[in-house]
């Protein structure tokens, strides 16, 4: 039926072209429909993690850009940003080169009321100790506040919230619907649909400092009465019952997902076989989050979560963290090799494998697919190019006098963008492309990556002008599991196509290096994994000059139509690509460059510019995009369904 | 003047004016005296909201300077009064007095400090409290 309906679909894009008169989407909302609408999608380029003065902690960095301003942003023009005189007018401004098509402000929902109550005297609770310290000593406020709250066990409320918290929650009231009515005011509801935008929230559970945090994105305009707080609702279980019973279950149209984030510093608590209270996951837990928790974040500001350094894969070394809990950020914490296991996201891929097999078909409770996003705290969506970092405001480098000179902690990044292939750019498409996984994450640049699964797919598929039509007429796009093998000898055909990023807008971009498919498989009741080489040059030597951030050679695009060549039909699978850039300068070098530093001579270099001569610090980097996996099942599995 | 009010008058100068650097992860060159404002702030949140996630380790890492800084300068104090010891009680009123005018003088004309907690990067004796 799937290769029916996908076959339909091409027919109608190749007798109409690309744009079809009338858009045959499910809407849940009223709006006019996109002038250009393509049945065979299109990628759009955005970022679902976006914190506001509205979040305790980027108000606490000297944020004062609020949800429209990021709205404001993402669509292309120029925003304040720290410092602020006196009278409050920004002393710095920020813009994107090119805008985003999507974006959405996830402020944390703890410590709504609390960020309201500390800054409106207005209001009760304006004098009490704790805000008083919070304004006389914003970082110490910081970092008293944050600990407090989100890194706790059981956290709980300040005393000047009142009896069961009343007063912070109702002072989140206006801020929550100020969230609200700042996605609507900028969401583009004309045909010429330039920026879509979302209603959500991060829910902020750090227990013993271990980060678990969520995004919650609604649908449309239709969202909770008050967003779930990790305060109020302090397991994953808890917000997935809210998110359910508030929201999918209420009949009023609200519909939800939540996307896990930053597994690199969870200290392995994001991807647990237990519920919080240490039950074993039953079946309906699984599929429970599968249904809610379609992608996760494999790449952000605060590092990349993909996979673990050190194992075969040498291009795992990429943006590590060297600590495993989140609230290791202000000191030492542990080495790599400390990690305990299921911190990264493919080792969750491999055992929601190993998970499914036990507890039954369509109970893979991380059944992710992958995005990236910046996490930024300036209010600035998709500010990731590498050579005008000024950091994210989300670390323990301070930003309220403006950004630092070496802008963030080394060991940080600009963060990535999250890629949604549509039909247009509307909420109702784009959301249904993050609920079917049909998403890749990318650490910044614009690349353009398709990827089908299939069986049949013919080896020339990569000079055919309709790559896409074929694609999705002979199997499965990215984030979907491969149709029954059509006999028992065939293997899976992946079919993956990039374009490099081309800039624009002065942007700087790197060709493309190679693809390779990861895989992962099920063996003897243990996950395994394997990295393939499919495309373009893997012993490259390019590289880029560090002086003049001038990239090496690469290509424009690459394509394959791959065949597993040790497949078992008998064991489930995922496979997911990556595209890899050829070498280019990492954000400190740009930034070390820009202020000429120069490490021959140590005298020279000012004290905030040391880090520019620390050699453990890497000088470049190799940009990226993750697809998110196709599965397989065996038939076996799917006859039992 | 006695050397041993000489010694708590350098004491108190140079614990409220002489600037030490904060090791770990804000940095910062402050005087004694901030560092004890900041662990008795600390202490009061802790004593009155509970002392949940870092703070615990917050709170030693400004018990930690608050001591060490106090100590340094106790010690720099009664050096300096030592010194003063064999001079006669005039003289020492004067040297000592002057000291300390000279020290809230500069530290006052100057922005000496890095303050990472306060509302400024830098800042002089005001702007630190």
């Amino acid at each position: 039926m799937r290769v029916l309906a996908a076959g339909c679909v091409t027919l109608i894009a190749l007798t109409t072209g690309a744009v079809a008169e009338q858009s045959p989407l499910a809407r849940s909302e009223e709006r006019l429909p996109c002038a250009h609408y393509d049945p065979l999608r299109r990628p759009f380029f955005g970022d679902t993690h976006v914190h506001t003065a509205f979040s305790f902690d980027a108000w606490g960095q000297g944020t004062l850009a609020g949800p429209r301003d990021a709205y404001r942003f993402a669509r292309g023009e120029a925003i304040g940003m720290q410092p602020y005189d006196a009278e409050g007018r920004a002393q710095g401004q920020i813009q994107l080169r090119r805008p985003l098509d999507y974006a959405v402000v996830t402020d944390h929902s703890d410590l709504l009321g609390e960020t309201q109550i500390c800054q409106n005297e207005a209001l009760p609770g304006y004098d009490s100790l704790v805000c008083r310290v919070v304004r006389h000593f914003p970082k110490l406020g910081y970092a008293l506040v944050n600990g407090h709250v989100y890194s706790s066990e059981q956290p709980a409320r300040y005393s000047f919230c009142g009896s069961g918290g009343t007063a912070c929650l109702d002072a989140g009231r206006g801020p929550w619907r100020e969230i609200q009515e700042a996605a609507e005011a900028y969401y583009d509801r004309s045909s010429a649909c330039q920026l879509t935008t979302f209603v959500g929230y991060e829910w902020t559970g750090m227990p013993g400092g271990d980060n678990i945090h969520r995004n919650v994105i609604f649908r449309n305009a239709v969202a909770q009465a008050y967003p779930t707080t990790y305060i109020e609702t302090p397991t994953p279980e808890g917000l997935w019952h809210a998110l359910e019973s508030e929201c999918l279950a209420a009949g009023n149209g609200c519909d939800v997902i939540a996307i896990p984030h930053n597994s690199n510093v969870s200290n392995g608590r994001m991807f647990t076989a237990t519920r919080s209270d240490g039950a074993p996951l039953t079946a309906a837990d699984a599929r429970t989050r599968a249904r809610l928790e379609t992608l996760v974040e494999v790449t952000q500001h605060k590092g990349d979560s993909e996979c673990r350094a050190g194992a075969e894969d040498e291009l795992c070394g990429y943006e590590k963290l060297s600590i495993a809990r989140m609230m290791d950020m202000a000191g030492a914490g542990a080495a790599p090799a400390d990690l305990p296991p299921l911190v990264y996201v493919r080792e969750a891929l491999g055992f929601g494998l190993v998970l499914e097999q036990r507890l039954g078909r369509g109970a893979n409770p991380f059944r992710f697919g992958l995005i990236g996003a910046t996490d930024t705290h300036l209010a600035a969506p998709g500010m990731v190019d590498e050579d005008s970092f000024r950091g994210h405001a989300a670390g323990t480098v301070s930003v309220r006098w403006g950004a630092p000179p070496y802008p963030d902690r080394p060991d940080f990044n600009p963060g990535g963008l999250g890629v949604l292939w549509a039909e247009e750019n509307s909420r109702d498409a784009l959301f249904d492309a993050m609920r079917r996984r049909e998403a890749y994450g990318t650490s910044g640049p614009r690349i353009t990556v398709r990827f089908f699964g299939g069986w049949t797919y013919p080896e020339n598929l990569c000079g055919n002008p309709n790559f896409a039509a074929v694609g999705y007429a002979g199997g499965v796009p990215m984030g979907g599991e491969l149709p029954p093998a059509p006999d028992m000898h065939r293997a899976p055909r992946l079919a993956v196509w990039a374009l490099r990023d081309s800039g624009g807008g002065g942007a700087p971009s790197a060709p493309l290096q190679r693809i390779q498919i990861v895989k992962g498989w099920v063996e003897d009741g243990a996950s395994r994994e394997r990295v393939y080489e499919v495309a373009g040059d893997p012993a490259s030597t390019a590289s880029v000059d560090l002086a003049t951030c001038t990239p090496g050679h690469g290509f424009e695009q690459l394509c394959r139509v791959w065949t597993d060549p040790d497949f078992d039909a008998s064991a489930p699978a995922f496979y997911y690509a990556r595209v890899v850039e050829s070498p280019s300068c990492r954000w400190n070098t740009w930034a070390c460059n820009a202020h000429r530093v120069d490490c021959r001579d140590p005298a020279s270099v000012p004290r905030e510019l040391a880090a520019c001569c620390d050699a453990s610090v890497p000088k470049a980097i190799q940009e990226r995009a993750w697809t998110s996996p196709i599965w397989y099942a065996p038939a076996a599995a799917s006859a039992t369904h | 003047m006695s050397v041993r009010r000489a010694a708590w008058l350098l004491f108190a100068a140079f614990a409220l004016t002489l600037p030490f650097p904060a090791v770990g992860p804000f940095g910062g060159f402050v005087p004694a005296v901030h560092h004890v404002v900041l662990l008795a702030a600390t202490l009061a949140v802790a004593v009155a909201e509970g002392a949940a996630g870092p703070v615990p380790r917050i709170l030693a890492l400004f018990a930690v300077h608050a001591a060490v800084t106090l100590a340094l300068t106790g010690l720099a104090a009664w050096l300096c009064a030592r010194l003063l010891a064999s001079r006669s009680p005039a003289t020492r009123r004067t040297v000592v007095w002057a000291v300390c005018a000279a020290l809230l003088a500069v530290s006052l004309a100057f922005e000496l400090y890095e303050t990472p907690f306060g509302r400024a990067p830098t800042a002089n004796l005001l702007g630190v409290f």
